[in-house]
């Protein structure tokens, strides 16, 4: 080491000596970080003796971080609520396979990476929510994804735009089942059919159908739990009294699924520590914690998702659909709802 | 002595037109000396470049027989042991009268006392704690002139002093200016369009048109 | 034209700190010579042309919205007396303590066609529930008042620096010449100040610029949204930063073309002592007219937004607010008053060596390292993130990663963010203090740090501290965007609110956006405390 190195090294040590060393601790860099999760966190550290420590922030920046950090990164997990930033992290290689029997027998195949590299933690349903006074049973019964396209839905529909993952998502879900080609006249032809230019969030899509701004409206499925709960205040709960949800695509391969998930680190300092809390995230205890908090649904068997979610029923059809096809997809996607001039 | 000689100096604006050509001066110690010219003859900048404000483009300035620029070389103006005072006085506003006087001058020691002299000296000690907007603007310009003063400069600068003020209060310090000059044996270079002011105070007349020196008179008018 | 025999001290320090401070900056610019991927095509047929216009629209909407609020308010509180006069002239700046995100949201709770607005009115005169009165503001003149109510005060603030400033005589003369009052408002005052009131419009044009929050939520496709999009949907980080480049460089060009403008029309008052313009009194309807006009932007702009959010955090959660918000609190303030102080320190060295050495080069680069404010949060974050990893690789060879997620990063990130709000407040300060003081100072032996410490410190400790302040109110605003620099476990107040509100989750985000609101406030009350004590000469 130059002078100089060992000069800044001790000035550091000095300077940031602030960060105490525990024995065992597990490093997670996350995109998803509710104030609920550090009970969670405290829960494990109770359990187990290992601290977690936390860096949140937006999913493609923490991977750059990631990726210039290289070998020398601190981090053991990367947790994230995009299934496509999830693919993004495996196919750069930088995660490594989990192995885990006690999660493998757990989690089905369709919802963990090819090799293993990562594992959905909750699931989320993108349902289409619907007006009972301006659609009738008939109309929805049945109703899938790609009947959306059709003409007698002309301005009925509110959907959010387009730089929005859940519909990203959505669609790449669809190009990995149809095609670019058929997906993409299917989108020219949805675009017809919106009832509004695409802007706000999920629930205001919700709101918009409640309102009658539009019969139908495309949405995550957790959204309708919260907005029920009171929790968003007197009027969100009221709009969301007047809509009822469908599970689309019930007839064919089931309604589509998006996923919170985390990998393990190909670098991780502790990765054996790393695949104790991703067992400890899915185990029933927690599971039953986070979909109650969330409105979310649980990945493991044997878990009820809330009431107010499970009123609209849990025995419905999932998408298989690999999840790590949203990511695959994920830019082609894009680049085809700008073509069929989703905004 | 000489206090000051240049030789053959120019000055350009950003490589413009010549703002000064071919200056040729040489001022003796204890000389009150005034330059004249019209408004934008270069007097200003002869200051200037002088104080070492402005940069030459040829030429060479001594100040007490020891080079201050030249070609190769140029001494930045704190280090060149002049004083200036200019058409508004630029007093240092956050500072008293007193601290302002002070500022300039290098010993530590005495130097409250010598401040207080030259208040004295232009009859403001009285203002001494107070701030400049406090004060008239006769009275600003006499600090003004204690402040240029006390750090002992080789030779004082003074760019149209006196312009702003009216004729009484104008009259009345030439008088009093003149007689400090000449009690202390300071070198003086005063810029003035007056040709009034400059015989009731200098020497030495010059004139300037067009950045050049026109031509010098000796003044023979007695004065005080 | 011959230089002084040593090179000077003040030529290189400053080349030196804006050097490193820029590095990120040229990190990000770099990418333009790194290949051009097949995305550009698609960019290129399909959505260039929007995001350019959008972006377009949105910065002339939001110029002329913001001009006309902040010059008109700041006119009329330094030119005329009536009833709550002395509560707006501070007031008015509130609206900097809001997030435009934040305002975006709020707006759209509030103005729905099922909001509380619509609600009011339906409730008051017993309309029927299809009743909607105020319009859909989810789209670009919705995302224009947004941005222009909480960014007006950077314009409010420098017209009235400058109205105040603006001698009696002018004013005088300009009614001897039969112009009556608005005549002189917008013939004569507004000319004369020109200059100051660009310099904050810079501000307000670059804010508006980078953000991504408001615009996103709205959905309009902007170039910043665009670079996000392309980053996070389609992958490409190159395009992304390749995009902000562009965007960089429009906007340099922009300031350089202003930097030109402003050199021909320079108005400096010499003075420094002015008589304030004697102010006219205002009574019954005008006094009435003169109090809305400048009540209603903090109205929209402040309160609006704060009573909203405090309705939903009631609603939601208050149990925010303990001892982890405490830490969190603390947290955000240090950070943002080491940022601030920074920022403060380094402009002031930086524009006092470009007075003191006539360094244009240093010039160039002090306005190229205020183009980080310019720079998307989240692109710049990365910059900073690729710089530090380099530095570790290759200061730190045998050591593990310590600069990167280390404090000195994020302070470095708000350094380059928020330098132009220091730098314009420099600049105008500077500007303000007549050459001939330096003259006489340096003519008295004074020159470099002594020249610095005893005569333009004392005179710009207004300008230090309005920057402080400045900058850290902007950094509790900003944090989001730099948070994947941060330490382990650092937790600032922006954590909960930024996560929540990416998930649209906007009645949990309530409570830490007050946080972030009401922490944001104690650097503009110290602020406006400083206004109001700006005019000695009032009663």
């Amino acid at each position: 080491m130059s002078k100089l190195q060992k000069l800044m090294t001790i000035l550091y040590i000095v300077i940031f000596s602030l960060s105490t060393a525990f024995a065992e601790e597990v490093n997670v860099y996350t995109s998803r970080h509710y104030d609920s999760d550090d009970a969670l966190y405290s829960e494990f550290t109770k359990e187990t003796g290992i601290k977690v420590n936390i860096i949140s922030g937006n999913g493609s920046a923490l991977i750059e971080r990631l990726k210039v950090e290289g070998k020398n990164s601190p981090a053991d997990i990367y947790f994230t609520v995009d299934a496509g930033n999830l693919w993004k992290v495996q196919k750069d290689g930088y995660f490594k396979s989990i192995n885990s029997e006690s999660i493998k027998s757990v989690v089905p195949k369709n919802l963990r990476g090819p090799n293993d590299e990562w594992v959905a933690i909750a699931k989320r349903a993108r349902v289409i929510y619907y007006n009972p006074n301006t659609v009738t049973a008939n109309e929805v019964n049945n109703l899938s994804y790609e009947d959306l396209a059709r003409p007698e839905w002309k301005e009925r529909i509110a959907i959010r735009s387009s730089s929005n993952m859940y519909n990203q998502s959505l669609v790449a879900s669809l190009i990995s089942n149809h095609g670019i080609q058929t997906t993409e006249s299917w989108a020219k032809d949805f675009v017809k059919n919106f009832a509004r230019n695409p802007q706000g969030s999920d629930r205001a899509q919700i709101v918009a159908v409640a309102n009658g701004e539009a019969d139908i409206a495309i949405a995550n499925s957790y959204y309708i739990g919260i907005m029920l709960s009171g929790g968003s205040g007197d009027d969100q709960l009221q709009a969301a009294k007047k809509v009822k949800m469908h599970f689309p695509n019930q007839g064919n391969r089931g309604v589509h699924i998006n996923i919170s998930g985390a990998g393990v680190l190909k670098n991780s300092p502790n990765s054996e520590n790393a695949i104790k809390f991703i067992e400890f995230l899915l185990s029933k205890k927690v599971q039953q914690y986070m979909v109650n908090i969330s409105f979310e649904y649980p990945v493991i068997d044997g878990i009820d998702p809330h009431p107010s979610i499970a009123n609209f029923g849990t025995d419905f059809k999932e998408d298989r659909t690999s999840v790590a096809d949203y990511g695959k997809y994920n830019p082609d996607a894009i680049r085809l709802m700008d073509r069929a001039g989703w905004k | 002595m000489t206090a000051l000689v240049i030789k053959n100096l120019y000055h350009a604006y950003e490589n413009k037109n010549y703002v000064l050509k071919d200056i040729n001066l040489s001022i003796d110690s204890g000389e009150i000396v005034s330059i004249l010219g019209p408004s934008g003859c270069g007097k200003t900048t002869l200051l200037r470049v002088i104080a070492g404000l402005e940069d030459q483009s040829a030429g060479t300035i001594k100040i007490n027989g020891k080079i201050v620029s030249n070609k190769k070389f140029m001494l930045p103006p704190e280090k060149r042991c002049t004083g200036l005072v200019v058409q508004d006085k630029a007093l240092f506003p956050h500072l008293s009268v007193l601290n302002n006087v002070m500022f300039g001058i290098q010993k530590n020691k005495g130097k409250h006392t010598l401040a207080i002299n030259y208040l004295e000296l232009f009859k403001v000690e009285k203002l001494a704690n107070k701030f400049p907007h406090e004060i008239s603007g006769g009275e600003q310009q006499r600090v003004a002139l204690a402040r240029a003063m006390a750090p002992h400069p080789d030779i004082l600068l003074l760019d149209e002093p006196f312009s702003a003020l009216d004729q009484n209060l104008k009259n009345k310090l030439y008088q009093e200016t003149k007689k400090i000059f000449k009690e202390k044996g300071l070198t003086v270079l005063i810029v003035s369009h007056d040709k009034n002011e400059a015989e009731l105070l200098s020497d030495k007349l010059i004139y300037i048109k067009e950045g050049k020196i026109s031509h010098l008179e000796i003044n023979n008018q007695l004065s005080y | 034209m011959l230089k002084p025999s040593i090179p000077s001290f003040w030529a290189v320090l400053p080349f030196l700190i804006l050097f490193l401070f820029l590095l990120p900056v040229l990190i990000v610019l770099f990418s333009l010579f790194s290949g051009y991927s097949e995305n550009w095509a698609h960019l290129y047929n399909y959505v260039l042309v929007d995001y350019i216009s959008n972006t377009l629209y949105l910065i002339i909407g939001v110029s002329l919205t913001s001009l006309l609020i902040g010059t008109i308010s700041a006119w009329i509180v330094t030119n005329y007396d009536f009833f709550g006069k002395r509560f707006l002239e501070w007031a008015l700046i509130l609206p900097l303590a809001t997030p435009p995100y934040i305002l975006a949201y709020t707006f759209t709770g509030f103005f729905d066609a099922y909001g509380t607005a619509n609600n009011i009115i339906r409730e008051i005169f017993s309309l029927d529930q299809s009743f909607i009165l105020f319009p859909n503001i989810r789209n670009i003149y919705g995302a224009i008042a947004v941005f222009s109510f909480t960014l007006y005060p950077y314009i409010y603030l420098v017209s009235r620096a400058a109205f105040l400033n603006q001698s009696r005589s002018i004013l005088e003369a300009g009614r001897m010449l039969g112009l009556n009052q608005y005549e002189i408002f917008y013939k004569l005052s507004l000319p004369i100040i020109r200059p100051a009131v660009i310099g904050g419009l810079m501000l307000v044009i670059m804010e508006t610029i980078s953000d991504f929050g408001a615009v996103d939520h709205f959905a309009i496709q902007t170039f910043t949204t665009g670079v996000f999009r392309t980053w996070h949907g389609m992958y490409d980080l190159t395009t992304a930063m390749q995009l902000a480049s562009i965007l960089l460089i429009f906007v340099a060009t922009f300031v350089w073309i202003e930097k030109t403008s402003r050199k021909k029309a320079l108005y400096t008052s010499g003075s420094s002592t002015f008589k304030p313009a004697k102010k006219i009194k205002l009574i019954k309807m005008k006094a009435v007219i003169a109090f809305l006009i400048c009540f209603i932007p903090i109205l929209i702009g402040f309160i609006l937004p704060i009573t909203e959010l405090t309705k939903w955090a009631i609603n939601y959660n208050l149990t925010f607010f303990d001892e982890k918000f405490l830490q969190a609190a603390m947290n955000t303030i240090l950070l943002a008053v080491a940022a601030g102080i920074l920022c403060a320190s380094i402009a002031l060295i930086i524009n006092f060596s470009i007075r003191f050495n006539k360094n244009r080069f240093s010039n160039f680069l002090s306005s190229f390292l205020s183009l980080g404010y310019a720079v998307p949060g989240l692109i710049l974050a990365v910059g900073i993130v690729q710089l530090f990893a380099l530095i570790d690789k290759n200061i730190f060879i045998n050591t593990d990663i310590i600069i990167t997620g280390s404090l000195i990063g994020l302070i470095f990130a708000y350094v380059i963010k928020s330098y132009a709000l220091a730098n314009s407040t420099f600049e105008s300060g500077f500007q303000r203090i007549s050459f001939h003081l330096d003259d006489s100072a340096r003519t008295l032996n004074s020159s470099g740090w002594n020249l610095l410490s005893r005569v333009h410190f004392p005179l710009l400790k207004t300008s230090f501290l309005t920057s402080i302040l400045l900058v850290t109110s902007e950094v509790v605003k900003e944090l989001p965007a730099t948070l994947i620099l941060r330490p382990f476990n650092f937790d600032t107040l922006a954590v909960s609110t930024y996560i929540y509100a990416a998930e649209e989750r906007m009645f949990q985000a309530a409570a830490p956006a007050i946080a972030i609101m009401l922490v944001g406030l104690i650097p503009i009350i110290l602020l406006t405390k400083m206004i109001s004590s700006s005019r000695p000469m009032d009663k």
